[in-house]
């Protein structure tokens, strides 16, 4: 092993440098999707699902879609604007992610019988997360970048990594796998987000109000998802896990108080 | 009784040192890949030279044991972290 091999051997920009490039994401994600179409190993076995436990799981990968392309469309966007060119580059790793995670998606949804995804996205969708969307866009087309990260890096990341991993533990083995590829990869955005938005918070400390008051407004719509998303998966009320627990001491490194 | 941190360098039990296996985890590049692990869950303890990301929640390891105030990466979250002892046990906390 030399030193560069080290990783807590890199000096902070060295190792912002490495994590925020193409090279880094290349050999990152062929560890855990080559040899993996659409996420999964050729030859692992479907179980029968119960009609309610198929049904169940297509509302909630229709809102799983939901949530990917508010963060395909949105980290695209971001790239117009983003402060400087490391950051540029890892949003374009993202973008990469979550087109990847939007198609794996609807591949699975396929699998499942749904003849027309789009259809049953607009009819099963979630209204929290719509409207969490639509706010989201609206940060982007304002060029917006703390609140945008904050939204998306942070919040929907987050919404999403936890509701993910939880997701697997309890899925069908195919979608499991799928959900494994997809929380490997929300690990890099939450943590950009956490990190990009906790150096400038440092450095602005009166960014810190101005988001607060944008948590506030979203907590709600986050929460309800949350809660809509344990009811499809059919875990009862007392037997969930407490999901919003890791969203908010995301948001309470930041400082940001429930 | 004198706290340990502060006897001279030379007063202090010298770091025990650990060869990295490989560990299964492939979610960064390969040649960083021993320095990471996954969290087993509630049963899994860390070792002398191991922090658990609190971003992230991967197991990120050390050639050399882990003491207040040394500085890691979490590559798979891209997370810098300070090693504080907080009630006798060794937190990593974010450092932005």
């Amino acid at each position: 092993m030399t030193e560069a091999d080290n990783p807590h051997e890199l000096g902070e920009a060295e190792f912002r440098a490495t994590v925020h490039s193409f090279e880094f994401w290349f050999e990152a994600v062929e560890g855990y999707l080559h040899g993996r179409p659409y996420g999964v190993s050729p030859g692992l076995e479907e179980v029968d699902l119960t009609e309610r436990q198929r049904d169940g799981l297509i509302t909630t990968l229709c809102n799983y879609c939901v949530g990917e392309t508010a963060a395909l469309d949105a980290s695209s966007g971001m790239i117009g604007f983003a402060p400087d060119r490391g950051a540029k580059i890892f949003l374009a790793t993202q973008v990469v992610d979550e087109g990847r995670h939007l198609e794996v998606l609807l591949h699975r949804m396929k699998q499942l019988g749904v003849a027309d995804p789009d259809a049953e996205i607009a009819r099963r969708a979630n209204r929290s997360l719509l409207k969490f969307k639509d706010r989201l866009l609206e940060f982007v087309d304002a060029r917006d970048w703390e609140a945008s990260v904050f939204a998306q890096n942070v919040i929907l990341e987050c919404l999403e990594f936890t509701v993910f991993r939880h997701h697997a533990g309890t899925a069908d083995p195919v979608t499991a796998e799928m959900l494994r590829g997809i929380v490997s990869d929300e690990r890099r955005h939450m943590g950009f987000g956490e990190n990009d938005l906790g150096r400038r918070l440092l450095t602005a400390p009166h960014t810190h109000d101005r988001l607060y008051k944008i948590k506030r407004q979203l907590d709600s719509l986050v929460l309800d998802t949350f809660a809509e998303t344990m009811g499809e998966l059919g875990i009862e009320r007392e037997e969930r896990p407490d999901l919003a627990g890791d969203y908010l001491a995301a948001v309470a490194r930041l400082g940001f108080r429930s | 009784m004198t706290d340990p941190l502060e006897l001279p360098k030379a007063g202090r039990r010298p770091r025990q040192t650990f060869e990295l296996e490989e560990t299964g985890f492939n979610e960064v590049p390969k040649r960083f890949r021993r320095f990471y692990r996954r969290w087993r869950g509630p049963g899994d303890k860390l070792g002398p030279n191991e922090a658990l990301c609190p971003v992230c929640k991967v197991v990120i390891r050390s050639t050399k044991e882990l003491r207040a105030g040394d500085r890691v990466y979490c590559m798979p979250c891209m997370s810098r972290l300070e090693l504080v002892e907080e009630d006798g046990m060794l937190i990593a906390k974010v450092i932005y």
